[in-house]
């Protein structure tokens, strides 16, 4: 395993209480996979990636426990200095909103350059060409003389471009994208996770999709992790998760993609809100919303079940989920 | 960039127009010009109708505002009633206030932005709280309070500085009365300094820097402080006419023969030469601070420039 996240626990100090973000995460990403981290805003997706990354605002922010293994070495265990050479050079992000996630004031030719003259100490004018050859390689057009044009130069599938070639500029051996089509438009979002995915080929870097979009995720990814209330509740290669869902929680997200065969009759909806984080229900995070939930799903908190060698379901009643 | 430059200066015209025709009239209208030059006593008739035509005040208001504009243009700012060009006394009081001005401004910039930098980055420990709670008593304390309270410590009591400044008012001088002419800017520098920059850094392009892997310190420069400053160079710009024509306290307590001083004695003796002299002088600077401000911020903020 390239990344191997060990039951991860993240809470957040707020003026009312103890917000529990991610409660005993464990995943793993093989080098030249795709993982896709399905969830609701709130379920902890991006604050495990923040984690992994290291960029987690400490406070209010804690890592109370668990593991992050990173080729081999536990990245809770470095020291800040070793964790930053790791950042950016061995594994790198890609934000939401490129527009705000660039920096305004500086040429995105600056911004690029940067990660060479910073991480393997080539002068500006070394760094220059190499940002031209990364505008060129995430098909940035007139790569040469828009290098030095601002951020707000560029339209918002281009700026996306600019955080993908950011990312990729050191060859990482993995890339976390958070959400990174969802401030785009429709068909530009098609285009930028075609680019993701064929430079993921090219490379051979493993990727995390983080996407609440069940949609973007079936053409990319090799697996999927579905996240509820800061656990992992299903976690299966995607077309079995696709073919035969092990928990009532991906069964509910699966039944509320718009299809069309189904034209005409209602758009199935989960009932309820996700939960506050602050006080998640007993037992089952999921079961106040779960149609299936038991007396037991009240009381006791379900383990990951093994369901076969590849995949696990947080529920109790994963059988008879798989078997409809 | 060019098109913004003279786009700014053509904005620039009516502004001065309005704000010189202002004064003239609340000088020429509203007081009597004449009333102040016999001394004490009332001036009889025969003599104030001599003057009145000497003067051009028996024609029409908008005409004496032509005139007075075209002089100025060319460079005339009319005889004081003590029959010195009012050119002179600007040619000796400029430059004090000037420097004056200008060891405010460093204190601004040095004092005030290093603070608030300090503060911004270390908020909630002691330093940031100390810091802010002296800059809400500078704010709240009046500057002829601060400036007699310094003058009576350091000058009188301890003796570190003479309590006057000479007539010379050179910048050794001039460091107490700078210091008090901006503490209020600086407060203000400092705290506007530390909100930016707590803004700033909980943004998403400075959380992007810290997943490229820059060092700490290239983030702070590079990504975090210039973005924060443009707010606050924005401010110190237009502080620099406020500090020039909000010099009259300062400069009283400490007994600076500059702007103030002149401006003080002119309203003082009526002499309304000098006045609006002065304030013409002082609206020319207002333009100008304001307009190096709009070019600085062009070129700190790409976004200004290629609107």
């Amino acid at each position: 395993m390239l990344l191997e996240v060990r039951d991860l626990h993240v809470e957040f100090r707020a003026r009312d209480g103890v917000a529990r973000a991610v409660n005993g995460v464990s995943y793993g990403v093989a080098a030249g996979e795709t993982l896709a981290v399905l969830g609701e805003s709130g379920s902890g997706k991006s604050v495990t990636a923040q984690a992994v990354m290291g960029i987690l605002d400490t406070p209010p922010g804690r890592i109370t426990g668990g593991e992050i293994l990173f080729q081999g070495r536990d990245l809770l265990k470095l020291t800040r200095e070793e964790r930053r050479r790791i950042r950016g050079a061995e594994m790198a992000m890609i934000f939401q909103d490129a527009l705000s996630s660039l920096n305004p004031v500086l040429t995105v030719g600056d911004q690029l350059g940067e990660m060479f003259v910073v991480h393997r100490g080539m002068s500006k004018r070394d760094a220059r060409v190499k940002a031209v050859e990364l505008m060129d390689r995430v098909r940035i057009p007139a790569a040469k003389e828009r290098i030095r044009q601002y951020p707000h130069q560029f339209s918002g599938g281009m700026r996306q471009r600019i955080m993908i070639a950011m990312a990729l500029a050191l060859e990482p051996a993995l890339v976390i994208a958070d959400e990174p089509t969802t401030a785009l438009d429709v068909t530009v979002q098609a285009q930028i996770m075609e680019l993701l995915a064929e430079l993921r080929r090219e490379t051979g870097m493993a990727l995390v999709l983080i996407t609440h979009d069940l949609g973007v995720v079936a053409d990319v990814a090799d697996r999927i992790a579905v996240m509820y209330a800061g656990r992992i509740v299903e976690s299966a290669p995607v077309h079995d998760l696709y073919r035969a869902p092990a928990h009532p929680y991906t069964q509910g997200l699966l039944d509320s993609i718009p299809r069309l065969d189904h034209k005409g009759r209602e758009l199935h909806a989960i009932r309820g809100l996700p939960p506050n984080l602050l006080t998640v229900p007993s037992g089952c995070a999921f079961h106040p919303r779960c149609p299936r939930a038991r007396d037991e799903c009240r009381t006791d908190v379900p383990p990951l079940h093994t369901v076969d060698a590849r995949r696990g379901s947080a529920c109790h009643l994963w059988r008879e989920c798989l078997h409809g | 960039m060019g098109r913004h430059v003279v786009r700014r200066l053509f904005q620039m015209v009516p502004v001065f127009v309005g704000a010189t025709l202002l004064i003239f009239l609340m000088v020429n209208v509203m007081g009597d010009p004449v009333a102040g030059l016999c001394g004490e006593r009332q001036c009889d008739a025969a003599t104030t109708a001599r003057l009145r035509e000497e003067f051009g005040l028996d024609q029409p208001v908008w005409r004496q505002y032509l005139t007075y504009l075209g002089n100025v243009l060319t460079g005339d700012f009319g005889t004081a009633f003590d029959g010195r060009p009012v050119t002179e006394l600007m040619a000796t009081a400029f430059p004090v206030t000037v420097r004056l001005t200008v060891v405010a401004i460093l204190f601004e910039v040095v004092v005030g932005i290093t603070l608030g930098v300090v503060t911004g980055l270390r908020r909630g420990r002691p330093v940031d709280t100390g810091v802010l709670v002296l800059t809400l008593v500078v704010v709240s304390v009046p500057t002829f309070v601060t400036g007699l309270l310094l003058q009576l410590l350091l000058g009188v009591e301890w003796g570190w500085i003479r309590p006057s400044v000479s007539s010379e008012a050179g910048f050794g001088e001039l460091i107490v009365p700078g210091l008090v002419l901006a503490s209020v800017s600086l407060a203000y520098v400092t705290r506007l300094t530390r909100t930016s920059l707590a803004e700033n850094r909980s943004s998403d392009h400075v959380r992007t820097a810290l997943a490229k892997g820059l060092p700490r310190r290239r983030i702070v420069t590079r990504h975090l402080l210039r973005n924060s400053l443009i707010p606050v160079v924005t401010f110190i710009g237009t502080d620099i006419g406020a500090l020039m024509g909000g010099a009259i306290v300062t400069e009283r307590i400490f007994n600076i023969h500059g702007v103030g001083y002149q401006l003080y004695q002119g309203i003082l003796r009526q002499n309304t030469q000098t006045v609006v002299g002065f304030v013409t002088v002082l609206v020319l600077v207002f333009l100008a601070a304001n307009l190096l401000v709009d070019l600085l911020y062009a070129v700190l903020d790409p976004r200004i420039r290629h609107v």
